[in-house]
Parts: structure tokens; sequence; C-alpha cells
């Protein structure tokens, strides 16, 4: 029974289908020999024979080799993948009812023919069925498929979990969007690279002029004021450095939300901007890191370089802390956020991906900021307005958002529905990010119109 | 605002079933039509109840009409019906019963969308080999040898014989 490696015997149970068969058959015995009438009787007895039917048999052992094969092992994200389950009958009974239901990973959804069957196998025989997953990002693998066998009666089943011969599994891994420019705070290491700093030497941007000093070279030297004044001044120029970024995702429980059922979860949308962000800084000269807040541990230190790039864009696809659905795992926010403290480097600010649905996210901004660490909050709209519940927490979305940003954390939000009555209540600060009039806003806009207004 | 669900699955039972169901039914109606009009009606009264029970999806409601089946046949038997017709009734009953109620696990348990014909063919024929058999049996014992017993014997007759095949399984 439990002696092959690959079929497991789940649950035995009696369907007890035909209860009370005998019972009815005895009455119309009863009724006929009350009534003096042979032919209640011979129905009385044909009902017996059915509760022998019933009792007789056993619950079959589903002895099955299952194959599954996949047409596409490393699809992109969107494409449909073809799935053939085989079912050969190994054993030496007949299964008179079966039902097979395949183990489709959580992250995949069935598009064409759900993947099950019902059918009767014969010893030897094979059955095969055929459906369709849409991929989506990360590693998905196949679960086993679950084997419900009936005796012929149907009162008796056995459920069975058979394991495919080899583990089915397939990898998705989505290009990197190349991401705009994304504006970075006034933190930054020793590095050249292209943020503007406050600190004055080389660049291209006039930041203040001082007095001339022995080796300062000739080309900074404000001419038009030694001819103005007779004196020696040299122009200091705006420094541009290097920063080191980390990217912070959030991969909570409370995170995997979406406006509608079957719309891209706030995670889904927080990677694909992490990906834009990453491609962006890096190709900008910015080292960049990859952390994921939540139960499984992720963390890819900042660096540059393009197997750095290579790495960055494997973790966001298909790391087990970003999968497409929630880990069961528990999240422990204090252990969690020491460990994020003494990996995060000291000179790097964090670019923090949430949907912002709860205080904590908002909570663990602040607190990231009052380390000395910048931080810049990217949250996807996932709240909808279709109920009172809804709006509520769309309303206090926008409030954490607001709380943010008046303590002087840099906020965007992209994504989203956008209602007409939202727009006017927006406080000032906010009311100049969204202009256009789409029904979703990107990314890559959302961070554009909030670069003009971070820079006036 | 709530994790991903998976896309609802069609649970209804296979059109199929439902519709071999409800010509069994009919034909058990009818045969106790034959025997017996009254009982006839209470036995179409059955059928009615295994509609209603494939499509609330109610094993409950499809046992309450069985049991209503069986009082209908038992009427027909009692207001004096011919064997045989009952013997049909009575097969075709538990025929449609039958297909009803696996109809709704299959529906439960794979959908109505997926391929279920050769299952319920395979089901269907097995419980119609049974019946006919157990009545064909019954039909020639009682032809050959309790044709002028009374029904008291016949009875009897019957206990020792599933006395006997109980002690055996």
């Amino acid at each position: 029974m439990n002696d092959h490696p690959l079929r497991q015997v789940r649950r035995e149970v009696e369907t007890g289908r035909w209860d009370g068969v005998v019972g009815v058959a005895l009455a119309l015995i009863g009724v006929g020999v009350v009534a003096r009438q042979p032919p209640l009787v011979l129905v009385g007895a044909v009902g017996v024979g059915y509760a022998l039917h019933a009792r007789l048999g056993e619950a079959p052992e589903a002895t099955l080799d299952v194959t599954r094969t996949v047409n596409d092992a490393s699809p992109d994200p969107g494409d449909e993948v073809t799935v053939t389950v085989r079912a050969h009958n190994a054993g030496d009974a007949i299964l008179p009812d079966l039902r097979l239901v395949d183990g489709v990973p959580p992250g995949l959804e069935v598009v064409d023919g759900p993947a099950r069957l019902a059918t009767a196998l014969a010893p030897g025989a094979t059955a095969t069925f055929e459906y369709a997953v849409r991929a989506s990002r990360g590693e998905h693998r196949w679960e086993p498929l679950q084997a419900v066998a009936r005796d012929a009666a149907g009162s008796r089943e056995r459920t069975t979990a058979i394991e495919s011969a080899s583990p089915t599994r397939i990898v998705c891994t989505p290009e990197l969007a190349a991401g705009g420019d994304l504006p970075l705070r006034g933190l930054t290491t020793t590095y050249h690279g292209r943020t503007p700093t406050a600190v004055g030497g080389s660049g291209v941007e006039f930041h203040a002029t001082r007095e001339y000093r022995r080796g300062d070279p000739a080309t900074r030297i404000d001419w038009n004021r030694r001819a103005r004044t007779g004196e020696l001044s040299t122009l200091e120029l705006r420094e541009e450095r290097a920063a080191t970024v980390v990217l912070l995702v959030d991969a909570r429980e409370s995170a995997y939300v979406a406006p509608e059922p079957d719309a891209e979860t706030a995670v889904e949308a927080s990677v694909g901007a992490a990906g834009q962000a990453f491609t962006a800084l890096l190709g900008g000269g910015d080292r960049v890191g990859i952390a994921t807040l939540g139960p499984l541990d992720c963390w890819l230190p900042p660096g540059a370089g393009s197997v750095h790039a290579a790495r960055g864009r494997e973790t966001l696809a298909t790391d087990p802390a970003l999968a497409p659905t929630p880990s069961d795992e528990r999240f422990y926010r204090s252990l969690w956020f020491r460990r994020f403290r003494r990996r995060l480097p000291a000179d790097a600010q964090v670019l923090f991906f949430t949907p912002l649905v709860d205080d904590a996210a908002a909570s663990l901004a602040r607190r990231i900021d009052a380390h000395g660490h910048l931080v810049t909050v990217l949250s996807p709209d996932a709240t909808a307005t279709a109920t009172t519940g809804n709006r509520l927490v769309r309303f206090e979305r926008r409030a954490r958002l607001r709380e943010l940003r008046s303590a002087g954390i840099r906020a965007v939000e992209w994504g989203g529905e956008r209602g007409g009555q939202e727009s006017g209540e927006r406080d000032g600060q906010g009311s100049g990010e969204r202009e256009g009039q789409g029904d979703a806003e990107s990314f890559a806009v959302a961070v554009a119109t909030a670069t003009g207004r971070w820079s006036r | 605002m709530s994790a991903r669900p998976v896309a609802e699955r069609d649970a209804r039972p296979p059109t199929a079933t439902v519709v071999a169901s409800f010509l069994a039914a009919g034909i058990a109606a009818l045969a106790a039509l034959v025997a017996a009009p009254v009982g006839g009606a209470v036995v179409g009264l059955a059928g009615a109840g295994f509609i209603a029970g494939s499509v609330r999806r109610s094993p409950r409601t499809l046992s309450r009409a069985a049991g209503t089946g069986a009082v209908g046949i038992a009427l027909a038997g009692a207001l004096g019906g011919a064997a045989e017709t009952l013997l049909v009734s009575g097969v075709a009953l538990v025929l449609a019963w039958d297909l009803a109620d696996h109809g709704i696990s299959l529906g439960e348990q794979v959908g109505r969308a997926s391929r279920t014909r050769r299952n319920a063919a395979v089901h269907a024929g097995t419980t119609l080999l049974v019946g006919a058999l157990s009545a064909g049996i019954v039909y020639g014992v009682y032809l050959a040898a309790a044709g002028s017993q009374p029904v008291a014997a016949l009875a009897l007759l019957l206990f020792g014989a599933v006395a006997l095949a109980s002690a055996l399984t």
C-alpha cells in the first residue's frame, strides 16, 4: 500500500451512498408479505441484490504511473503552457471509477480545460488529459496528482497522492523592463556616479564660489569676477556620486492583495517595478541590492556589474521569498528588522516597494528612515472602490501616504483605478502626480511626474 | 482586497448524467404507471425530486426522492401490479438515483467541464448489470419454483438466501 515511493494513500472512506437500501428492500418485502403480493417481494429481492453489490468489493488501489510533460519548461510571462498528463494503470485490477485531479502549482492559472479527469481504467490502459496554464513569473513545481478511486458501486473510495516519475517544473524569468531614470536621495558613497550631492567639487552644475586656493584648476577660476573685481575666485560645481541602493520588496502575506480577484497582486507589481528600478540604477552606475520584507529570507547584497545584474534578475524572477503566492511561514518583524539593519550598508538608501495596506509597512519605512537610511516609498495601488470596506482601506492608505510625506519620506504611488472625486480632496503635495487621464498609471510615468515634483 | 483565489470551477453535475438519470426516472414512472396509475404518479414525483436534487447538488434530496419512489412502487405492488413491470420500474428507479448521485460527486470532484463520459458510462453499466442480474435470477426462481407457493414461503426463502450470502462475504 504505502511501499511505493511515488504513491501515498491519503484517505480511505466509506461514502455511505447505498446506506438504507437494505431497509427499503426489507420494507418492500414486508409490504409484499402483508398485502400478499409476490411481485413486491421480488422487487425487494432486487434491492437486496444491490445491497450485496454495495457491500462486496474493496476500494481499489490506484496503482497508477503518472508522467507529466509540459511543452515549454521556460516560458515567458503570459505564455500558455500545455500540460499533458498520462496515467497508466500499472496494477492488475480494473479501476472502474477513477477521478484524477492534477496538482497545479498555486501560482499558475489554468486557462484551458480543468486539470481534472474522470474515467475508468482497465489493467495496462492509459488515460491522457491535457490542459493549459498561463505562465507567470517564478519557479513553479507541480504537486502530486490526486487520484480518487472508487469501487464499482461507489461505496468505498480511496484517495492517493501520486508523484509523477520525474518532477515537473517550469521556470519563468521575465526580462527586466528598462526603467526610466529614478531620482535618488542625497545619501551617497564616495564613488563617482550620477547622483547630485550637496558637496562642491568637480561636476557640471553650479554649486558655489569660494576664494581661490593655490592649485585650483585654471578652468574653474571665475574669470568674470576676476575682471570685475580683480579677485581670484574658484567655481565649485556640484559633485555627482554613486549611491548604494537596496530595493526592499514587501512580500508579507498582507501584501498579496489585488484590486480584483484575478488581477495582478501588489507583490507582482512591486517586483515588476523593482526590476525596472534595478536596471535603471545599475545602468546609472549605482550599487543596487535586493531584500524582501517577508517570512522567507532573501538578500542580494548591493553590487554592480553584469554578473550582479544577472543575479538580480534571477532573484526577482524565481526567489521563493517573492513567490506568486504567499508562504505559510510565520513572519517575525523584530527579528527581520534586526537582521536587515545588520546587513544594510551604512551608506545605503532604501527604495521600499509596498502596497501600504497596513500600518506596519508605514511604520517600518519611518523606522528605517530614523536609522539614517533615506527611504523612498514606492507604492502600487491595490485598493478598489466597490464596497464601503474597499473605500475605507483606500482612504487609510491615502492617509498613510500623506503621513509619510509629511514625515519627510518621499512616496510615489502608481497603478490603481482613478476615481473622479478623489482628485479633488488630495493634499497639495500629491496633487501634481495624477495628471494623465488613462485608467492606470504605469510605474515609469508615476516616477517621472514625481521627479518633477521633487525637483521643484 | 483578498488573497488571490482560484478561478471558480463549474461544480455542477455533468449534463450527461443528469439527462440519463432523467430518462431512467421516466422509464421507472412509465413502468409503474402500467402496473398501477397511482403508483406511477408517485414514482413520477420521485423523478422530479431527482432533477431538483441534481440542480441543488444535494444527495439528501436525492435520497428522499428515492424513498418516495420506493413508496410509489410499494403502492403499485399493493394494488396488484404485475411482477415484470414492477421489476423494470424498480431497477430503473435505482439507476436514476444512482446516476444522479454519481453525477453530483463527479461534479464536486472534477466538475462539469471535464471529460466524464467514460466514467459515468461504466458506472451506469455496472448498476444496470447488477439490477438486471438480480431481477433475472429472482424472476427466474419465481417462475420456476415459487409460482404456486404462498408469499410468506417466498419471503422466508429470500431471507435464507440473504443470510447465506452475508455469511459468505
